[in-house]
């Protein structure tokens, strides 16, 4: 940091009770992607100028075929990518201009949950859930206590000490969720989180997913897996050539049939 | 300030590493015997340069020829010299004798025919006593026709000064290898620990832990190796001081009347600092890339 330069971590804007509570942001929505511009080769944006509006506690699918953006809008979400243009208003701030230190403050009002589950297998199943509180710096008492009701809630109740490596695919992917809520983000962030599991282990996830977001959770759940968009009449947006198409009532009607992947 | 949760992390990735770790803290003791070993002659010339620069003596030798009434005439004008707290006459016989028992009739010397032993005056000299003012004495009493000789032992500490300055300056040089050491040995586990350790720095990273959250157990690990590694260097040379001090314990004692002694805690106590500092730099400055997330 240069000097003199002030430290600004995130602090979202939405939460009552911070000096920066702002009653004008938190009547705007949780999430909200304005003009977003983004390409990883020159010639081949992946998106371009992107909108989209995701209000508070709301669940929705982001699908697209493969390459069409869903990765990529997540990362650059919680700061894994960079923004070439536009803005990412997330809780009333704009994402896309935080400093890199004030990246892991955002990400602490998030909880992602990835294909390829992101645990440490070596860790034990309580260790990685907890490890999301740790860095808050709460007590152990406080941190045992939550991640206990956190595996409850994801039926890994009593399985803590396992180390995560000896967990099945489906378990992992729970205790992931588990680490993903247990500090109970403002918005849950799914990049395909069903991807490695059989379609039954899939339907239960997404009813996971659900269970989240009816405890007043955001959702955005990307997948490109059809059977899930067509088992819940759910919104879903639709990346294509770089922008979002938006389907509020899910894919009932083959209005967007050509955009969704096979 | 170290959190619970640093050190047990800290902890729980040094024992799951432990062979790494054992490795680097074998190379680093490595390192440090070869300072430690140099700082242990330096303490001991160091304190022979001491007993013998404060020996405040001088030993007069005189001619075989001379009688009984040039050495009274002789002890007594040297009584008188300014500076001079005593004057003690030693005549070959106990000179013998002394040496004799000074070895313990171990030594070969010890045979030597009582020729071999010349007669002298051992002059007690103030400590504070300028050195010019012995020079000018020694010069004078080197005129008188009864005296072959005048040892002050002044060329003797000069040499032993020398050779501590010598000490000191390839002390200073052995611990730069060792600094470039450790920086090389702890820099290269840790780069190889984060390697191993990649998908925890990764969800560390993901789940909001700041840089320096997630640097603290790595910075912790370098620098218990660096001190362990000082450490068990000291352990190393002192186990080899115990095994060489047994038979060249009294030779030594005879020979430059000082027991050898072993580097004083302070000195031990800054290398385990040293080695714990270093290696928290060392661990520092090697993860000033982590895993991009």
């Amino acid at each position: 940091m240069a000097q003199g330069e002030h430290f600004e971590p995130f602090r979202p804007m939405l939460r009552s009770g911070g000096a920066r509570f702002s009653r004008d942001a938190a009547k705007r929505p949780i999430l909200a992607f304005e003009e977003v511009y983004k390409s990883y080769r020159q010639g081949a944006p992946v998106l371009r100028g992107m909108s989209l509006t995701i209000e508070r506690g709301e669940f929705a699918f982001i699908t697209g075929s493969s390459g069409s953006g869903k990765s990529t809008l997540l990362r650059l979400l919680y700061c894994g990518e960079t923004v070439d243009d536009g803005r990412i208003l997330f809780l009333g701030r704009d994402v896309a201009r935080l400093r890199h230190d004030a990246i892991p403050f955002l990400r602490r009002n998030l909880g992602i949950v990835f294909q390829d589950f992101k645990l440490v297998p070596s860790w034990t199943a309580y260790e990685n859930v907890a490890i999301a509180l740790e860095v808050l710096g709460l007590s152990r008492r406080l941190v045992r206590a939550r991640v206990g009701e956190a595996l409850e809630r994801v039926g890994l109740g009593g399985r803590g000490e396992d180390l995560a490596g000896v967990f099945s695919g489906g378990e992992k992917q729970r205790i992931a969720i588990a680490r993903a809520i247990v500090g109970e983000p403002a918005l849950i962030l799914a990049d395909e989180p069903t991807g490695n599991l059989d379609p039954q282990l899939a339907i239960d996830m997404l009813g996971l997913f659900e269970e989240i977001h009816e405890s007043g959770a955001t959702v955005l759940f990307a997948t490109h897996d059809r059977t899930l968009l067509e088992a819940r009449s759910r919104r879903v947006v639709v990346l294509d050539e770089g922008k979002a198409i938006d389907v509020p009532q899910g894919i009932a009607t083959d209005e967007y049939e050509t955009h969704l992947p096979h | 300030m170290l959190s619970v949760s640093t050190t047990r992390r800290a902890r729980r990735g040094m024992v799951r590493e432990w062979r790494l770790h054992a490795l680097s803290v074998f190379s680093l003791a490595v390192a440090f015997v070869c300072l430690g070993a140099a700082l242990l002659v330096v303490t001991n010339l160091v304190a022979l340069e001491e007993r013998w620069a404060h020996s405040g003596r001088a030993s007069v030798y005189l001619k075989d020829r001379a009688t009984q009434h040039e050495v009274d005439a002789l002890r007594a004008a040297l009584a008188r010299v300014p500076g001079v707290t005593g004057v003690r006459y030693v005549s070959s016989g106990d000179a013998r004798v002394e040496f004799g028992r000074e070895t313990e009739g171990r030594s070969e010397l010890a045979g030597l025919p009582i020729e071999a032993f010349p007669a002298s005056i051992e002059v007690d000299v103030a400590p504070g006593m300028p050195d010019r003012d012995l020079a000018d004495a020694v010069v004078k009493i080197k005129q008188l026709p009864s005296v072959d000789d005048v040892e002050t032992y002044q060329s003797w500490t000069e040499r032993l000064a020398r050779l501590v300055r010598g000490g000191v300056t390839a002390s200073a040089l052995l611990a730069i290898v060792v600094l470039a050491a450790v920086l090389a040995v702890v820099g290269s586990t840790m780069r190889l620990v984060l390697q191993r350790r990649r998908a925890e720095v990764e969800v560390l990273k993901l789940v909001g832990a700041t840089d320096g959250f997630v640097k603290k157990p790595f910075v912790v690990e370098g620098g218990v190796q660096g001190a362990l590694g000082a450490l068990g260097a000291l352990a190393l040379l002192g186990l080899l001081f115990l095994v060489v001090r047994g038979p060249l314990d009294s030779e030594l004692a005879a020979l430059l009347g000082i027991e050898p002694s072993f580097l004083p805690w302070q000195v031990a106590l800054g290398m385990v600092l040293l080695g714990g500092t270093l290696g928290a730099g060392a661990a520092l400055a090697s993860l000033r890339k982590l895993v991009a997330v």
